[in-house]
């Protein structure tokens, strides 16, 4: 049997605006086994968003249940939460998110450092990476120097870098144009193949195509 | 990780350099000024700190009696010294001492010294070092005398030998150099070129042995095992003990306490120079904290720049602690650059500074303590600028930023506000104080006197000026520089020669009122100024007026109603009043007149005073007196002094806290500029869509002005209101020291704050008119 990454068991996410509760989630159930390649798909406003950033525990769901490699998420204090998303996850976002301020180089670095890896492994990682996505050329580039392509091939060479079990992108091609798009894509595809699993959320139906599953979400429920 | 945050940070500088520019420019200024205040305070506090008896040392001032109010003055009965050393055990060292001035010459170069004729003990209570002779011998010669190095410099040159040598003194005397002593470090209250024996200047003086006249600097040292308070209280009680009179008190006054510590008030020691040391450490601590204040308003008016990157830091597993380290070394590096540019003001500015408190401050980076001190400084700067921006920074919630939601300000926004309101309070409320400082010095400037100190000179009498005082006086008015000139044993300025216990009629025989007496020639009055309001002046033959006095107007008010001429007084012989002289001020011009009784002797004059002729140039007419001088003094050399520029001097400490708060009030409101100019800034930077918005649908550039303006206003505004009472409080304070005071007008406020308000609105509104006249595309399209 395959090990079963992530489960959700009834997650709900509400919000209390003003005196209204607003639910954002509603009685999400699916898990995800070690090697998937989900494409979450929905409308703009459907909870994909949220749906990711609870699962990444960058949020937290209010109600249900969440194991994370068998270890209930939901009654885990902050520390270990957050250790366990360092170890495990990496982040790809639509809007790439790298740090104006840093090289190419030192954007991928960056996680590296939160888990105090040694300097010399450090390069050799982060020389790897450049390698694998052919980008040694721009190691010393600041982002802004890039285009967006480049820019989420950083990103997700950024999220990689750390050697996570889960990928989670949210809309990573969103603003990328078809050609770039598919690029990014066939990358996704190939790291799958070698064994990460992903969680993409999408409303392209091509990029969700890439996927070996498609969960569909609508105001806040699967579908 | 260290590594890259100063990588971080350095970007982060170069990218916004406006702001980086703002930020470092105004801490770097707040530190300057805090240094300077730091070094001066440092010069204050090193006064006699270098003498090694720090804690057994004291000087004996005594506090007397008068009409139920204790004066406290510098001098002691001369037989005390010898007194307290034999019969109180503490005390194992005493000396009398008397300042001179003493002119040395050999051959033709002549100096005029200033030195103590002393005790044998005064060597070891101030462990003087001998580079030539030594302390057990110096004293043996009663021909004696002891001079610094630098004094045998300047008399025989460098690398000269100076023991064994004779010394010509005053032209008439011969001194025989025993010894020479090293340097007295820079800042001592009671610095000494020369000592010589106390006799050789009292021996002929018959009342220096007895308890009846108070002249004597007094100085003792305690053994390390005696008890102050216990000491202290035998010395109050031993005058008592010897003349049976429980007016005069003598007291213990510390070493320590000299410089810093030395008013007395009725008998209590109520501070001194301490409190401007105090003041001004104060001022530099809020200057600091206004530098501070604008390095966290800039940060945190930033933070939705910075908000991406704290999300996605947090993203890829940064804790909050340590984007805290990251936000507060930026902080670090930032102050760290401000010291090293501050280090650059003060090596430009030092120069200025020591013209405008008249001191002679070094910047010392080569002593480890002022390095140490510049890098605490910057350091506290750093953490308390730091502070809150990480915090505030450090607390964004990833999902949120990252969603590219606004960052919400709320508690930030406050306290952002409450900041620059802060910040505007304090520049207010400098510059009402300075307005007032300012005030009060002219007022007592301007004070009546009652005589009239300009184009006054004063000449210390010495060799032949009084036995040639005729010929003299007639020479200088025929050269047509001087149109008067008057003979005073006391300076004009000065407290000098007093007395009580006389009786006069009218009175009740029971007097105990402090009076002033002054030996002057017949035309003192005229050349002072000083008004005559009854009666006659003087002869000009002294003989005749060898039983009548003049009396100021506040002694003849002691002596009752109708004229005062012909009125007696007893003072052990009798005089007869013969005229009234207006009241006039001296010694302390912040109080009363005290009252003055005046005699017709000028045989011991100590002082020429000459009124000078305003139409003739001042280099002009000081050639033409010293010619005369010259001619009729030829063994002096001529020195002079200008009686305004002495009246100036009494001055001394409330000029330069009038100097200095304009200074930082000038500081603190550049500084606080800045801030509102950088917050302005980023406040049109967020707005610039909005601006654009409304101007496409018709606004007017004024109309964007009043609108970007408006709330740093009423920020201002409030800054007044908060300022008015808080600068009312500590300025009425400040007045109650002086007796002669202004009143607190209530336009200055109104000036202050009108003040402020066109600073600030220059400052934002440079801001705000940038940001309306912009093309309104531009920023719209940038979404
Ligand atoms: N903190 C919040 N408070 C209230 N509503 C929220 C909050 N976060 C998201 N939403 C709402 O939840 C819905 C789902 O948003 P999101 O997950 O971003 O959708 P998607 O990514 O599918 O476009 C949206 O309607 C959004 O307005
Ligand atoms: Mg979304």
């Amino acid at each position: 049997m395959q090990n079963i990454l992530v489960s959700l068991n009834e997650a709900t996410r509400t919000v209390n605006s003003g005196s209204n509760k607003v639910t954002l989630l509603d009685n999400i159930n699916f898990n995800v086994e070690e090697g998937e390649f989900i494409s979450l798909m929905g409308p703009s406003g459907s909870g994909k968003s949220t749906l990711l950033n609870c699962i990444g525990m960058l949020d937290n769901f209010t109600g249900g249940g969440y194991t994370f490699l068998g270890e209930p998420v939901h009654s885990m204090k902050e520390k270990n939460r957050s250790k366990l998303y360092k170890e495990y996850i990496g982040f790809v976002f639509q809007a790439y998110h790298l740090i104006d301020e840093l090289t190419v180089y030192e954007n991928i670095e960056t996680p590296l450092l939160y888990k105090n890896v040694k300097s010399s492994e450090r390069k050799a990682m982060v020389a790897d990476m450049l390698d694998r996505f052919n980008i040694v050329g721009k190691k010393d580039l600041f982002p802004i120097q890039l285009s967006g392509g480049q820019q989420q091939l950083v990103g997700i060479a950024r999220a990689l870098i750390g050697q996570p079990k889960l990928i989670l992108a949210d809309e990573p091609t969103g603003n990328l144009n078809s050609k770039q798009s598919e690029e990014i894509m066939e990358l996704f595809a190939q790291l799958n193949k070698e064994g990460v699993t992903i969680i993409q959320a999408t409303h392209s139906e091509s990029n969700a195509a890439y996927g070996s599953r498609i969960i569909n979400l609508l105001d806040g429920k699967i579908v | 990780m260290i590594l890259n945050y100063i990588k971080i940070a350095f970007r982060t500088l170069r990218k916004n350099k406006g702001y980086s520019f703002l930020n470092i420019f105004g801490l770097a200024i707040g530190i300057t000024c805090a240094s300077l205040i730091f070094l001066w305070v440092e010069d204050e506090l090193s006064f006699d700190s270098e003498f090694e008896k720090q804690d057994q040392v004291y000087y004996v001032p005594t506090h007397q009696e008068y009409d139920g109010e204790w004066r406290t003055f510098n001098s002691t009965p001369g037989p005390f010294a010898e007194a307290m050393k034999t019969e109180i055990p503490g005390i194992v060292k005493a000396s009398r001492t008397k300042h001179r001035d003493l002119l040395f010459s050999v051959n033709d170069n002549a100096i005029n010294s200033g030195g103590r004729f002393v005790d044998e003990d005064f060597i070891t209570i101030f462990s003087l070092k001998f580079v030539e002779g030594n302390a057990k011998e110096a004293f043996n010669n009663p021909e004696a005398i002891v001079i610094t190095q630098e004094t045998a410099e300047q008399l025989y040159g460098k690398n000269a030998k100076a023991i064994g040598k004779v010394l010509k003194v005053d032209n008439t005397e011969n001194y025989l150099i025993s010894g020479v002593i090293e340097n007295l470090p820079k800042n001592v209250t009671f610095p000494i070129n020369w000592i010589a024996p106390f006799e050789r200047w009292s021996g002929d003086k018959e009342w220096t042995n007895g308890y009846g006249s108070f002249f004597a600097d007094t100085f003792v040292e305690l053994s390390p095992e005696a008890d102050f308070n216990d000491v202290d209280a035998q010395v109050r009680g031993l005058l008592e003990k010897k003349t049976g009179d429980s007016d005069s008190k003598a007291f213990l006054h510390s070493i320590k306490d000299w410089h810093l510590r030395a008013h007395f008030e009725n008998g209590k020691q109520v501070g001194g120079r301490i409190d401007s040391v105090r003041l001004f450490t104060i001022i530099a601590l809020i200057i600091l904290l206004i530098a501070c204040i604008n390095f966290m308003n800039l940060s945190t008016a930033r933070s939705e720049k910075r908000a991406n990157e704290v999300g996605v830091r947090k993203a890829m597993g940064s804790g909050r602690t340590r984007l805290i380290f990251q936000f507060i070394s930026e902080a670090l590096i930032l102050a760290f650059i401000a010291s090293l540019v501050s280090v650059l003001f003060l090596f430009v500015l030092l120069p200025q500074f020591n013209l405008l408190i008249e001191k002679d401050l070094v910047l010392g980076l080569s002593q480890p303590f002022h390095i140490v001190f510049l890098l605490g400084i910057t350091l506290v700067c750093g953490i308390i600028a730091g502070l809150y921006p990480a915090f505030y920074l450090s607390s964004f919630k990833p999902v949120e930023v990252l969603k590219g939601l606004k960052v919400t300000h709320g508690s930030a926004n406050y306290i952002r506000k409450g900041l620059v309101v802060g910040q505007f309070t304090i520049s207010i409320v400098f510059i009402i104080c300075t307005i007032l400082v300012y005030q009060q010095l002219q007022h007592i400037k301007n004070r009546d006197l009652g005589f009239d100190k300009d184009q006054l000179i004063s000449l210390n009498v010495n060799g032949t000026m009084i036995q040639k005082f005729d010929v003299i006086k007639q020479d200088l008015i025929q050269t047509g520089a001087v149109s008067s000139v008057g003979l005073n044993n006391s300076g004009i300025l000065n407290g000098g020669n007093n007395g009580s216990n006389l009786t006069w009629t009218g009175g009740t025989n029971t007097e105990d009122v402090l009076i002033f007496f002054r030996y002057i020639s017949s035309d003192f009055l005229e050349t002072a100024g000083m008004e005559l309001v009854e009666g006659r002046g003087f002869y000009e033959n002294m003989a005749k007026d060898s039983t009548s006095v003049l009396i100021t107007e506040s002694f003849a008010k002691l002596m009752g109603q109708g004229s005062a001429i012909g009125k007696k007084i007893d003072r052990g012989d009798v005089y007869t009043v013969v005229g009234v002289v207006k009241d006039y001020l001296f010694d302390d011009m912040y109080g009363q007149s005290d009252p003055v009784m005046f005699f017709n002797y000028h045989g011991e004059a100590s002082y020429m005073y000459l009124k000078t002729n305003p139409k003739i140039g001042t280099s002009d007419v000081l050639s033409k007196i010293e010619a005369v001088m010259k001619k009729h003094n030829p063994a002096f050399p001529f020195e002079y002094s200008f009686v305004d520029d002495a009246f100036n001097a009494k001055f001394k400490s409330e000029q330069l806290v009038g100097k200095l708060s304009q200074l930082f009030a000038l500081l603190a409101i550049l500084i606080s500029c800045l801030g509102l100019f950088g917050l302005a800034a980023y406040t049109a930077e967020q707005r610039s869509k909005e601006i654009g918005v409304r101007k496409v649908l018709g606004a007017s550039v004024s109309g964007i002005v009043k609108l970007l303006s408006k709330d740093f206003l009423k920020l201002v505004g409030l800054a007044i209101v908060i300022a008015i009472p808080v600068a009312w409080y500590v300025m009425d304070n400040w007045l109650g020291n002086y007796a002669y005071r202004i009143e607190i007008n209530g336009w200055i406020f109104v000036i202050a704050g009108i003040v402020a308000i066109v600073i600030a609105m220059v400052t934002v509104s440079f801001q705000a008119i940038k940001a309306a006249i912009a093309n309104p595309v531009d920023s719209l399209k940038t979404e």
